[in-house]
């Protein structure tokens, strides 16, 4: 076979990046790059780099077109949601099996008129056919019922699998927030108060100085005018570093947020920034502050 | 926002972002916005040209990835390459649907060359990668191949055509590009 070399230089891995190749192709190139690492590798970095490239490229969309974009996106989303996990009803087969039986009837019919000989043949098969079609009636509702009983429990089946779904994820969230908050000597508490404008306002900082990662809580913030989010800044060196603007729900207390992993930071604090955030802190709207 | 490429976020809250998603969290979707839009709002305006359809090919890309992101699988590359690679194709389709491909041929083109002259645009956010450091890495004879196969949706083929130049130049100015650009990363 091909050594790694020398699918590097056939070029195909460029390709591959820039989407040139077909499905087939494509299942081609990452069946080798699962196969070698050296492949994986150099493809990992032929992606990385167009996305570097991509990235400089790139434009803060106009104002405005966050709130304009997002809601047609939800619009969008829940309109099609209701029509997509509904399993299948019972409806197509239902269909099936009572147009089927008119024709057993009709089919069955025309047998049983020619046969004048004998009245008792005739008999004989009208009975046959009666108890054929009772029994045909009969085994059709207990299959119809059947059916519509699968449909509900495949429904219910869903619906379960859903809601243990998004268990699992608050449990493993509860879990990874309990690990930060037990963990003291990973996690460094870092208390915010509120400066002098906003005395009441309160949060906490959870930092970890050798994963880099930032955990956010609220205690209380005062509410925002209409258009604004919170955004935290870790302060190294007395530099303002964005650490990741603040959800609804983190900013109304009722949950922690990962923030943007820092590096380094003697300080945290939040100001009132457009939506979306700012790429440098509005001081004079600073809310909390604290120390390492 | 971010110093960091959003190619080269950490891989955990990357994962974090995707499982939300698939649990059909619309806060997620949310902070998608905020994480990725301008990059994509970038990639895909640099195809269109044109603001407004940017912006429905934005809203486009969006509900395609909340769709699509089952299939997403992270052992074939970062979210945000998937992510992009959504954008830049509804983006071409886009303009191969307006019939714009044969009109804006040379005008993509002009495009490109003029960029190279200019300074970064003025909607370009000056904290993140400089277009202007990576202007320095590529001569721009390989950054003009980049951008027509890149945003201008052409084959290899196709843009050998388009600057009059044998395919196995427009192959080797790819590849030492892609190759320059990917060294940014190591």
């Amino acid at each position: 076979m091909e050594n790694y070399q020398e699918i590097i230089e056939s070029g195909r891995l460029e390709q591959y990046a820039l989407g040139e190749l077909d499905p087939a192709a494509q299942a081609e190139v990452e069946a080798l790059a699962r196969r070698y690492p050296e492949v994986r590798q150099e493809l990992d970095d032929l992606l990385a780099g167009l996305g570097v490239y991509a990235e400089a490229h790139a434009m803060t969309p106009p104002a405005g077109m966050r709130e304009r974009v997002l809601g047609r996106v939800f619009a969008d989303i829940k309109n099609a949601a209701p029509a997509a996990p509904i399993v299948p009803a019972a409806e197509a087969p239902t269909m099936r099996v009572s147009a089927s039986n008119p024709h057993v009837a009709s089919t069955v019919a025309p047998v049983a008129t020619p046969a004048t000989r004998s009245n008792g043949w005739a008999i004989a098969a009208s009975v046959a056919l009666l108890l054929s079609l009772v029994g045909n009636a009969l085994l059709y509702s207990s299959w119809q019922k059947t059916s519509n009983d699968l449909a509900v429990a495949l429904n219910e089946q869903t619906r379960f699998a859903n809601t243990t779904q998004v268990m699992e994820r608050r449990l493993s969230t509860t879990q990874e927030q309990l690990h930060i908050l037990r963990s003291p000597q990973e996690y460094k508490m870092v208390a915010l108060a509120g400066t002098p404008a906003h005395p009441t306002a309160q949060a906490r900082v959870m930092y970890n100085k050798v994963s880099h990662r930032v955990y956010l809580d609220v205690a209380q913030l005062p509410p925002l005018p209409p258009g604004k989010q919170y955004q935290l800044w870790a302060l190294d060196n007395g530099k303002p570093v964005d650490a990741g603007v603040l959800t609804a729900t983190t900013t109304a207390g009722e949950d922690m947020q990962q923030m943007k992993d820092i590096a380094s930071a003697q300080a945290f604090a939040m100001t009132v920034e457009p939506t979306g955030g700012s790429a440098g802190p509005t001081l004079n709207t600073m809310t909390v502050v604290g120390n390492i | 926002m971010s110093d960091e490429p959003l190619i080269s976020i950490p891989t955990a809250a990357e994962a974090a972002l995707v499982s939300r998603l698939r649990a059909r969290d619309e806060t997620a979707m949310t902070e998608f916005y905020d994480r990725y839009s301008a990059a994509l709002y970038g990639v895909i305006n640099r195809i269109v040209k044109a603001e407004d359809e940017a912006e429905d090919v934005l809203q486009e890309a969006l509900v395609k990835i909340w769709h699509a992101i089952e299939s997403y699988d992270s052992g074939k590359g970062r979210l945000f390459t998937w992510v992009v690679n959504i954008s830049r194709n509804l983006a071409i389709d886009k303009i191969r649907s307006r019939q714009h491909r044969v009109s804006s041929r040379t005008q993509g083109l002009d495009d490109s060359l003029t960029a190279q002259r200019q300074a970064a645009p003025e909607t370009f956010r000056p904290e993140h990668l400089g277009l202007q450091d990576i202007t320095k890495q590529l001569v721009p004879e390989q950054r003009q191949v980049i951008d027509l196969l890149y945003f201008g949706g052409f084959t290899q083929s196709e843009a050998a055509e388009e600057l009059n130049l044998p395919l196995g130049t427009v192959k080797t100015r790819a590849r030492t590009a892609l190759k320059v650009l990917a060294k940014l990363i190591r």
